[in-house]
């Protein structure tokens, strides 16, 4: 039996719905494009995998309270890459949700994947559709190497746009930093042997034995192994002055964790974005964390002016704070969404083809400055930005699980 | 550090991480010795013991970066919390083998193996829907007290590791030898129809199979987290396969075989990382559970499996 507040109730919820409706009369007759989201929410990397889905569903949900494309309502289309028995990013997955981008009619670009594993098995799927994808963080340069042309662009055209840089810049200028500044001499080097660890790992590889660092050993990890100690103790007994370690979080918490435990604390540690993730803080912790550099392959944008209002909406929306990367991913969603709004104002269809030529062309305003894409799909503007895990605990405001604030800015990398 | 020094770093690095293979053996060791089941539920005992471990330690408000524990309140909560760990992951081992396993008791073939597997699976995904996914910072009430030799350390951690499986594995043999009950598990093991016939209850051998197996994963799982200060729903993958590969090792079924095969697998996936290199620490290991099983599949020690004609 319906009580009398509970009729009033459903009175009145009624009510909104029907005033929603009236509200927007054309709402109904709108098409529908979809955009596809695909990161790695299961896994060692899951909150920051979180943060940027969340930045591009923001940028969704603005365009479509915007109106700002006529007879088009946008949605995102989420999908996780992520397994649990991979524990992390699994290629497998990424190209199940890459055909089941392609396969949808609806959807007309693809923001992501997160990681650059994922990304490989899902370019050459969504280059035979002319899926246009714009990548938040997956850094591996092979992806946008026009001699790799055959893998990644099989159709012709590049489809894979990144709003990042690339490992190319990122591991050599985190060496040049270690060289130049740091002024480091003996360094070790570690991955997890996944296709981003790999990459970054051999690209400051490369660059530190070029600017005279002497390499004194490499070791591949496997993310799954609990256990490290030994190759610890042997990176104890090389007794290096500065360690690299190549990889995303699965591994590297642990990485974190036992190189405080049995390094002397004095060598200098770093990692690259795949550092970045409030696992570092909440898996790894302090004192653990505490000294670690990171590097993110965009300018830092969350302490700019120009992402106040930004950082204050996401944070008042999801409670918690933007990185870097969440701010690439919103960005990238902008980008797509005026592409889209581009090829619906010219009154062409609105195809796949239509909208990828879009993106390559695309100039547009974001808070991360003009994003522009080069004839590979790179970002034209490649700034590497250091930063440096440190604990301020007079700083309450920053918690343990905001990687944002955990991470402080140093400065711009040294390009080479 | 010199060569001597790192060689006694690596025997204590794999002797530590070979004490938990063992504890996790014992498990496979004692279902199979009775059943001659592989259980692979017991992959994820051990895991959901580490989160159990986890739990307790935060009830007593052990907290990331809290003061260390000394005295009597640090022996005082590790005692509680080894009690309760090895108590509740005994009694799912006791849940599973009653609700999971016990009405395939007769069903011939792989159907009760295939069975723990799903098991395994289901409190993998249960773990990871209540938890989460990522990387949980185990709290250490230890002091981080630590002894050099030369130029290896020895933490209290170590000590503890060795300490806390010396005791159990003492006790389980304990058990096994001279116990009424460890008594008939060793008549069941040999021939359960004629243990049956001479009044043991099997069903009570097999339960206590399960609960002191489950316990000592329990157990295991929680020195895990001790150790790495860290625990995942991912952990019962990898450590359990290798503790299965101990077990084989040492013989499967065979108590003091899997006692030794978890040191020897622990010391050589410690060499293993230094000689060669840490990515093929998993091919040696396997490799070695091929070896074994093509030229003594008995294991090092024998197998003290059932009797059954």
């Amino acid at each position: 039996m319906m009580t009398r507040r509970s009729k009033l109730m459903a009175a009145s919820a009624f009510a909104v719905v029907a005033g929603l409706a009236f509200a927007h009369p054309a709402s109904a007759a709108d098409t529908v494009v979809k955009i596809g989201i695909d990161s790695s929410l299961t896994g060692g990397d899951a909150n920051e995998a979180q943060l940027v889905t969340n930045g591009a569903l923001m940028a969704i949900e603005e365009a479509n309270a915007a109106h700002l494309i006529k007879g088009v309502k946008l949605e995102g289309y989420v999908l996780d890459d992520g397994t649990a028995t991979a524990g992390q990013y699994d290629p497998a997955q990424a190209a199940v949700n890459a055909r089941k981008f392609v396969s949808d009619k609806a959807v007309l670009g693809e923001v992501g994947p997160e990681m650059s594993g994922a990304a490989k098995a899902m370019i050459p799927i969504a280059s035979w559709a002319n899926l246009a994808m714009i990548t938040e963080s997956a850094t591996n340069p092979a992806m946008t190497d026009p001699a790799q042309a055959a893998q990644y662009r099989p159709n012709g055209k590049p489809v894979f746009f990144r709003t990042v840089a690339t490992d190319a810049y990122q591991g050599p200028n985190l060496a040049n930093y270690f060289a130049d500044t740091l002024h480091v001499k003996t360094m070790y080097i570690l991955d997890d042997s996944g296709a981003y660890g790999e990459g970054i790992a051999d690209a400051f590889q490369a660059q530190a034995i070029k600017k005279g660092i002497k390499i004194l050993g490499r070791d591949k990890l496997d993310p799954k192994a609990a256990d490290y100690t030994s190759v610890f103790t042997k990176i104890k007994e090389a007794n290096p002055e500065g360690l690299f370690y190549g990889g995303v979080l699965q591994a590297g918490v642990k990485v974190v964790k036992e190189a405080y435990d049995i390094l002397p604390h004095t060598i200098k540690k770093a990692g690259g974005d795949g550092l970045v993730g409030a696992e570092m803080f909440t898996g790894a912790g302090y004192p653990a964390a505490e000294g670690w550099y990171a590097t993110q392959a965009s300018p830092h944008i969350t302490e700019d002016t120009s992402a106040k209002d930004f950082m204050a909406k996401y944070k008042a929306k999801f409670n918690k704070a933007a990185d870097d990367y969440t701010i690439t991913a919103y960005d990238g969603t902008v980008v797509l969404i005026n592409a889209i709004k581009q090829v619906k104002d010219s009154g062409k269809p609105l195809t796949r083809e239509a909208v990828r030529d879009a993106v390559a062309a695309a100039k547009v305003k974001t808070l991360q400055g003009t994003v522009a894409f080069d004839e590979n799909g790179d970002i034209q503007d490649k700034v590497i930005s250091i930063f440096q895990a440190h604990e301020d605990k007079s700083d309450t405001s920053c918690k343990l699980e905001d990687d944002g604030c955990q991470f402080k800015y140093i400065g711009v990398a040294p390009q080479s | 550090m010199t060569t001597a020094d790192v060689y006694l770093q690596q025997v204590i690095n794999g002797t530590s991480l070979g004490a938990m293979y063992a504890l996790l053996a014992l498990g496979f060791t004692l279902v199979y010795g009775i059943l001659e089941l592989i259980n692979f539920s017991h992959f994820n005992v051990f895991m959901v013991g580490s989160f159990v471990g986890l739990g307790m330690l935060e009830l007593f408000g052990v907290e990331p970066n809290a003061a260390a524990l000394t005295g009597f309140a640090l022996i005082g909560v590790l005692v509680a919390t080894f009690a309760v760990t090895m108590l509740a992951s005994g009694l799912l081992g006791v849940v599973i083998e009653r609700v999971a396993l016990r009405p395939l008791r007769n069903v011939k073939g792989p159907a009760a193996m295939i069975t723990t597997i799903g098991v395994s699976y289901i409190l993998f995904n249960l773990v990871l829907l209540g938890v989460g996914a990522d990387a949980k910072n185990f709290p250490s009430p230890l002091p981080s007290i630590s002894f050099a030799i030369g130029g290896a350390v020895l933490r209290l951690r170590e000590i503890l590791i060795w300490i806390a499986s010396l005791l159990l594995m003492g006790g389980l043999t304990y058990f096994v030898q001279f116990t009424k009950m460890g008594k008939a598990m060793r008549a069941t093991a040999q021939d359960p129809d004629a243990a049956r016939m001479m009044g043991v209850e099997v069903d009570r051998v097999i339960i206590m199979a399960f609960f002191l197996g489950s316990a000592l994963a329990g157990a295991g799982g929680l020195m895990f987290g001790l150790y790495y200060n860290l625990t995942s729903y991912v952990i019962g993958f990898t450590t359990g396969l290798r503790a299965f590969t101990a077990a084989v090792l040492g013989g499967i079924g065979n108590v003091p075989g899997a006692m030794v095969g978890g040191v020897l697998i622990g010391l050589i996936e410690a060499f293993g990382s230094y000689w060669i290199s840490a990515a093929w620490a998993d091919v040696i290991i396997f490799s070695i559970l091929v070896l074994v099983l093509v030229f003594k599949p008995a294991g090092l020690f024998g197998r003290l499996a059932p009797n059954k004609s």
